[in-house]
């Protein structure tokens, strides 16, 4: 207990410092601000554009597939506000050898290099699409149902955690692969692949595809499941447990392989 | 030479190369051409050299190019079954993807990563005084330093992508003929100029702004969704498609693409391409007067 | 009972050989080429709990090597250590809240923001109480003389100020013992007697054990009593900074003061002359020649003064490690 108070107070403080180094920058973050707008702009029409020309994909209605969107959006948000810009440091912490002052500080490491700043411009998108959900929903007529939205919520977590470890995975991997390509670029091809309902992949040589995305590397299933959860009813019980196992697996192997990947990076610094 | 150790030396490894050129030319009278030649080779010979050295990053990267690319087709399959499988403003399922596919080449040749970035960094920073001291063109050097690199790209990444295009034949449910490839080659290489000397515009408002890689940014944003990157221009409603399409912006991604597929022909055709060399024209003019009027500034006001 | 003690430590590394021209660049695709690097090789030694001890050595020599396996930071292939009571590569946390590592020209603090924030963030990092914090902070800034400049972006300092805040923020948990890897590198000479000064000062008040890399004769003079020596990974010296020239030293400096006119001609015979002005010649002098050559003067030309002493430190070390590594690159040849 006392550990995590001790964290949650460090975060607090990081947190603070943060967000006033990032409105000292203020042209900066209102233009980040904007972008990520722009952004969501983009994606909403290219969906109102879809949907003009089409009744459903991937079984997904139109309103359904609106709440995809915004839980999509959110989704990235978060991971873009507390860990993206965070991890793409770890690259050239390696290479320049800053890395050693995160090692010496008796704070666990893999929350130092991953959770130490917070893309306040980033968080905002958590909130649109929020907002982008909630629209969905009242599209849906939704009944309140507390219990749903609380699972949903679980779900969303999960969701979040398998996408941490897998860009925990991607950034311990810069141990080894001495940048060519930045993490950006990494995780925007990773996320191109939970953009979409996960039921586009059918078909001969895409079910094995979606098969593997959604059980042996579950990109898949980070977005998807909480929306389905939320918007088709509790029709894949099995498949929720499975997340909610998954995103516990993955957050230990992903700590495992940081903590290896250290190991190997201290071997080789001179 | 030594021995190329990261993307950043090969840049400085170019630079050097390329001044030694300059050099040579002001104290050996020698054919212009064989000049050229040797600096694009060097150029082509150095970059390939740094693509071969990061073998891993290579494999990888190649690998991981290509899984969007197979979500965007699973996606328009999945949208086309919804639509009853009818095409979709003018474009069948198959046109679709092959439109996808033929934007990635289009971007091949129009996009220019850190372009506009690295002029504004240069006039920030003071590197601008060598282009003022030395008897270099600025904009001519850096297009034909940037042709080179284009060259090389094009060539490691060739592979890759007739690979891909190979798999995805299938889509290609006819292939133009020569007339229309001629346009199609056209198109692209008119593609280049107009990307080149649209960021170059951009990178030189670094001379007022110094905040051009935040403009940079909004720029890059929208113009993935206005020259057609996520979809063809003409599944956007009439008026919309007309607004696009009268901008330069679609000759960077869409109209290459629409050409080679055979959906803008004869005298629209023509047109188009006119349209695209005025554009070009049009940002080179764009350039050079801002890059005149900001050396003004800038000399004036001592760098 | 040592607070550091070193035993074997070694560290050799792989590393590939990169092979220039474009057919050896396509072949090392499939097959890389290594080469062996002892960067650190053998090195035992103990430090005292109090002591002000410094490495020297030319770069890559195995200082910042030897100091970060002591920090923890890199694994040994050989030998072992004990750091405050710790094996340093097992990084436990209490190991890491006893001591603080400063290295030269290499930024800990958050560049944008005053040092008083990043101070703040530190007393979050190692648990330090308010009162704890408030105290060490107030009077580490008043020894360092930076109690105005704290609320002043770090950015904003210039390179001497941000190297007193980095040492403050390194001193604010009060660590037993403080690892220095090139203090004062880059600084101007001002900068670095003041920094001097300020470790000094800390050292005497506290009697925190403080371990410092550098090349810079200065900082050893001015702070150590004791000195190691590293060249290609060896310890080739470990004793008081005042034996070097007993030990390495082979001329000693004999200034004389000759009469206005009777400045002989023929000196060159009794050694090196490095200096005339006037009357006065600097000679250098074999160390076993001296009394000879004293003889051989004084019985000869009228002296005014004289004096012997050792040639500047920086020499005696210059010309070992010049040796050093000419000894090093021919038993590399010849295996």
């Amino acid at each position: 207990m006392q550990v995590l108070t001790r964290y949650l107070r460090l975060y607090f403080a990081l947190g603070r410092y943060g967000l006033a180094r990032e409105l000292s920058f203020r042209v900066n973050f209102l233009v980040k601000l904007f972008v990520e707008v722009l952004w969501l702009g983009i994606l909403l029409a290219f969906y109102k554009t879809v949907f003009g020309k089409t009744t459903n994909v991937g079984g997904w209605t139109e309103p359904e597939y609106l709440f995809f969107v915004g839980c999509y959006f959110a989704l990235a948000g978060l991971i873009e506000a507390l860990f993206l810009a965070n991890c793409s440091e770890f690259a050239e912490l390696v290479r320049t050898g800053d890395l050693d002052f995160y090692l010496l500080k008796p704070i666990d490491e893999q929350f130092l290099v991953t959770c130490r700043d917070i893309d306040w411009s980033s968080m905002a998108n958590v909130f649109m699409g929020a907002a982008v959900m909630g629209i969905a929903l009242y599209k849906l007529d939704w009944p309140f149902d507390p219990a749903r939205a609380l699972v949903f919520l679980l779900m969303f977590a999960c969701g979040s955690a398998i996408a941490y470890s897998m860009l925990l995975l991607l950034t311990s991997a810069s141990v080894w692969f001495k940048r060519n390509q930045s993490l950006y670029e990494l995780w925007w091809l990773f996320t191109s692949l939970m953009r979409y309902p996960r039921e586009i992949f059918s078909g001969k040589w895409a079910s094995p595809m979606g098969w593997f995305f959604s059980f042996v590397v579950p990109i898949l299933l980070v977005v998807n499941v909480p929306a389905r959860l939320m918007v088709k009813f509790l029709d894949d019980p099995a498949l929720v447990v499975f997340t909610a196992a998954v995103a516990l697996v993955l957050l230990f192997v992903s700590r495992k392989f940081f903590r290896y990947a250290l190991r190997s990076y201290r071997s080789a610094s001179s | 030479m030594k021995p190329v150790a990261s993307p950043h030396d090969v840049d400085d490894a170019v630079e050097e190369r390329g001044r030694e050129t300059e050099e040579d030319v002001r104290s050996i009278k020698e054919a212009r051409i064989v000049r050229i030649a040797r600096k694009y080779g060097n150029i082509l010979r150095v970059s390939l050299i740094e693509r071969l050295t990061y073998r891993g990053d290579f494999f990888l990267s190649t690998i991981l190019r290509f899984l969007p690319m197979v979500t965007t087709i699973l996606l328009w399959q999945a949208i086309y079954a919804g639509a009853g499988e009818k095409p979709i403003a003018g474009f069948s399922l198959h046109e679709m993807i092959a439109y996808l596919l033929l934007v990635h080449i289009s971007r091949m040749f129009s996009s220019m990563p850190g372009l506009a970035a690295g002029i504004a960094r240069d006039i920030r920073d003071g590197q601008l005084k060598r282009y003022l001291l030395q008897p270099i063109d600025m904009l001519g050097y850096l297009a034909s330093y940037r042709g080179a690199h284009k060259i090389a790209y094009i060539a490691t990444s060739s592979l890759p992508y007739a690979l891909l295009f190979f798999l995805c034949r299938e889509y290609f449910d006819r292939l133009p003929d020569l007339l229309t490839l001629a346009a199609y080659l056209c198109s692209l290489f008119l593609a280049f100029a107009v990307g080149f000397f649209f960021e170059a515009s951009i990178g030189m408002i670094g001379f007022w702004f110094l905040e051009v890689t935040s403009l940079l940014y909004v720029v890059n944003t929208l113009n993935f969704f206005v020259s057609g990157q996520l979809f063809p221009l003409d599944l956007l409603p009439p008026f919309w498609a007309a607004v696009l399409k009268a901008m330069p912006f679609q000759y960077m991604a869409y109209f290459p693409a629409a050409v080679f597929l055979g959906k803008i022909q004869g005298a629209d055709l023509v047109r188009g391409l006119l349209a695209e060399f005025v554009w070009g024209v049009v940002f080179i003019a764009l350039a050079r007067w801002l890059y005149r009027l900001g050396l003004k500034r800038y000399s004036a006001f001592g760098g | 009972m040592p607070i550091i003690e070193a035993h074997g430590l070694t560290k050799i590394y792989r590393v590939t050989q990169k092979k220039e021209g474009f057919l050896r660049a396509v072949r090392s695709l499939f097959r890389r080429e290594y080469k062996e690097v002892r960067a650190v090789d053998n090195v035992s030694f103990a430090i005292e709990p109090g002591e002000m001890v410094a490495f020297l050595g030319p770069n890559g020599a195995g200082k910042t090597t030897t100091l970060k396996m002591l920090s923890g930071l890199i694994y040994p292939t050989q030998g072992s250590a004990q750091v405050l009571g710790f094996t340093p590569w097992d990084r436990a946390d209490e190991f890491r809240r006893r001591f603080s590592l400063v290295m030269g020209q290499k930024n800990q603090l958050w560049w944008d923001l005053p040092a008083a924030d990043s101070f703040q963030l530190h007393r979050e990092i190692y648990s330090l109480s308010r009162a704890q914090f408030t105290r060490t902070l107030g009077e580490l800034t008043e020894l360092f003389g930076v109690s105005k400049l704290t609320d002043q972006p770090v950015r904003e300092l210039s390179l001497g100020e941000r190297m007193k805040m980095e040492l403050i923020a390194a001193l604010l948990h009060q660590p037993q013992l403080l690892l220095l890897d090139e203090p004062t590198i880059g600084l101007d000479v001002v900068a670095q007697a003041t920094i001097q000064r300020c470790l000094k000062d800390y050292n005497v008040r506290y009697g925190v054990t403080m371990l410092l890399t550098s090349h810079y004769m200065r900082d050893v003079e001015a702070l150590c009593a004791r000195v190691l020596v590293i060249s290609h990974g060896r310890v080739i010296y470990d004793g008081p900074l005042a034996r070097i020239s007993e030990q390495f030293g082979k001329s000693k400096l004999v200034k004389l003061h000759f009469e206005n006119d009777g400045v002989p001609t023929d000196l060159e015979s009794f050694g090196e002359v490095t200096h005339s002005e006037g009357p006065v010649v600097d000679l250098k002098v074999e160390r076993t020649r001296v009394p000879e050559v004293l003889g051989a003067i004084l019985e000869r030309y009228t002296v005014v003064d004289m004096s012997v002493q050792d040639p500047p430190l920086d020499q005696v070390i210059a010309r070992v490690f010049e040796e050093a590594r000419v000894q090093h690159e021919a038993s590399s040849q010849s295996s």
